[in-house]
């Protein structure tokens, strides 16, 4: 008999694109490579390779936000731009106690965030 | 030889709070005034084409296909009209497109609207509306805003250039100032640097949204419309109308990435210089040749960083210019004179329409008393879709 429930649980990881043919990064995923126009299918990533998105990276800017979107329920949020040790950049939420400083190292993970209706969306945090 | 483009009518109604209203009654109101302003309600009936601005009213109004309600509530079956969405550039891109149909040929007479009612839902639903031109994915997801986006912009240009939150409050002043002073503006209220930064309860009046910047350095959610009417210079039809042409010298856009992030430098606005760029050659003049300009400030920053990338002032200097009020009323290149997006207001869709609506009134001489640029020769507008991803710049110039 096959089980096919799934059990334990999942971590969540954002994914970025390394375009096979001449090896330029991307995040989010382009559909067409801007060095060697190579086409990304989106439904299959035949001649790009996904990978995670994570680990050490260095805070660029930083923001508090205090008037936050509708389903927020919280007084604030940080949110932060980030670079990465290969050179991609992103951008998401920081979470530390006091005042993050520009160009101080942080790590950055992956989370689900269900502030809004809908389905959970994956959510960077810099920390 | 493309022909000359002017404009013979504008109009505007008070921006501010509508949500009672119909947001095609609000666009129509403004439609009605631009063709008083031209010589009379029937010269609709020469109009070849209407272009209606709107960023959102299926998010904020439960209302669609703008262009064919306005077209039938000002009676003006069967002439062609198209809704244009662009972000919050939906307007500039609506003047735009109403430039290249009468260059074209297509058309002799445009009529451009725009429009929105956005206090319909809460503030916190209006910001997570707008925050929807975001990239879905690594923008939106996050939960960031445009605030919040403004907010690191902010800080950046601070770190770099030694900008100063004080420096933030006197662009506010200056553009309270104007709109104190403008029928038409949502906030007639002039506020103090005493009252918004040096004073002892500045802090409390003076709020942070999206650190470092304040509720004086965002604009507020405001409704309203703006309504203009576009020529052939050199067609007969022009003569059909009252009031002299101010013509259209430049009309440009670019864009950049929709992700902030990927930018070279996040700093620069490259789709504002190159659209600027544009616009100046297409003109024939440079930054020096303008006399005014209307900037989109829905952050004060925007004021800023805007002046510096179509060549007013150099990188990191705008706001020492703001300082010695080189940018007042009556400084040397008067800057937001109808209070901008800070002060007079920023109904999305309408806003491109209203910032060439005040180039016109400026340049025909007709603003209030206290508010009228000296002697003014070419007025630049800079409207901004998205975080600065898609921009459309106007030159307009008095003959």
């Amino acid at each position: 008999m096959v089980d096919f429930s799934v059990y334990g649980e999942q971590t969540p990881h954002i994914s970025a694109f390394r375009c096979e043919k001449c090896g330029t990064l991307y995040y989010p995923a382009p559909m067409v490579c801007r060095k060697c126009d190579s086409i990304r299918d989106p439904t299959t990533n035949k001649g790009w390779e996904e990978f995670d998105l994570e680990g050490p990276c260095t805070l660029l800017t930083w923001t508090r936000v205090w008037n936050l979107p509708e389903g927020f329920n919280r007084k604030f949020l940080m949110f932060g731009m980030v670079e990465f040790e290969n050179g991609l950049r992103a951008s998401g939420r920081v979470e530390m106690e006091g005042d993050p400083q520009i160009g101080m190292k942080l790590t950055a993970t992956t989370i689900e965030a269900d502030e809004r209706p809908g389905k959970p969306v994956k959510v960077f945090v810099f920390s | 030889m493309a022909p000359r483009v002017g404009i013979v009518g504008a109009g505007h109604c008070r921006f501010g709070n509508s949500s009672d209203y119909d947001v095609v009654d609000v666009i129509a109101y403004s439609v009605n005034a631009a063709f008083r302003d031209a010589g009379g309600l029937n010269l609709r009936k020469e109009v070849d084409q209407v272009f209606v601005a709107n960023m959102a009213a299926g998010l904020f109004n439960r209302e669609t296909a703008l262009a064919s309600a306005v077209i039938s509530r000002m009676d003006m079956e069967p002439c062609p009209a198209e809704l244009v969405e662009n972000g919050p550039a939906s307007g500039a891109s609506a003047v735009k497109l109403g430039y290249m149909a009468i260059a074209s040929g297509m058309a002799d007479v445009v009529l451009v609207a725009g429009g929105e009612v956005m206090r319909s839902v809460t503030g916190w639903e209006s910001t997570d509306i707008v925050a929807t031109m975001a990239h879905k994915e690594a923008e939106y997801n996050m939960g960031l805003t445009l605030p919040g986006f403004a907010g690191m912009f902010t800080r950046l240009y601070m770190e770099r250039y030694g900008l100063t939150e004080r420096d933030l409050a006197l662009v506010a002043v200056k553009d309270h100032d104007n709109a104190a002073k403008n029928t038409y503006a949502h906030v007639q209220i002039p506020v103090t640097i005493d009252a918004i930064a040096d004073g002892p309860n500045a802090d409390v009046v003076n709020n942070y949204v999206a650190e470092p910047l304040r509720m004086y350095s965002t604009c507020p959610v405001t409704d309203g419309s703006a309504a203009l009417i576009l020529v052939n210079m050199d067609s007969p039809k022009a003569k059909l109308f009252r009031k002299k042409p101010v013509r259209i010298a430049g009309i440009a856009s670019a864009t950049d990435t929709h992700c902030v992030h990927n930018r070279k430098d996040p700093l620069v606005l490259e789709a504002v210089r190159l659209s600027a760029e544009k616009a100046y050659t297409m003109a024939g003049i440079g930054p020096q040749d303008i006399s005014f300009a209307e900037l989109h400030d829905a952050f004060v920053i925007f004021e800023l960083i805007v002046s510096e990338e179509v060549g007013f002032f150099e990188r990191g200097t705008s706001f020492l210019a703001v300082r010695r009020h080189e940018t007042d009323l009556n400084g040397r290149l008067p800057i937001n004179t109808s209070g901008g997006l800070k002060a007079k207001g920023h109904p999305v869709g309408a806003t491109g329409v209203s910032q060439i609506f005040e180039l016109v009134r400026q340049l025909r001489g007709e603003a209030e008393e206290g508010r009228q640029v000296k002697d003014p020769r070419y007025g630049m507008a800079v409207n901004f879709g998205g975080f600065g991803n898609n921009v459309v710049t106007t030159i307009l110039a008095k003959d």
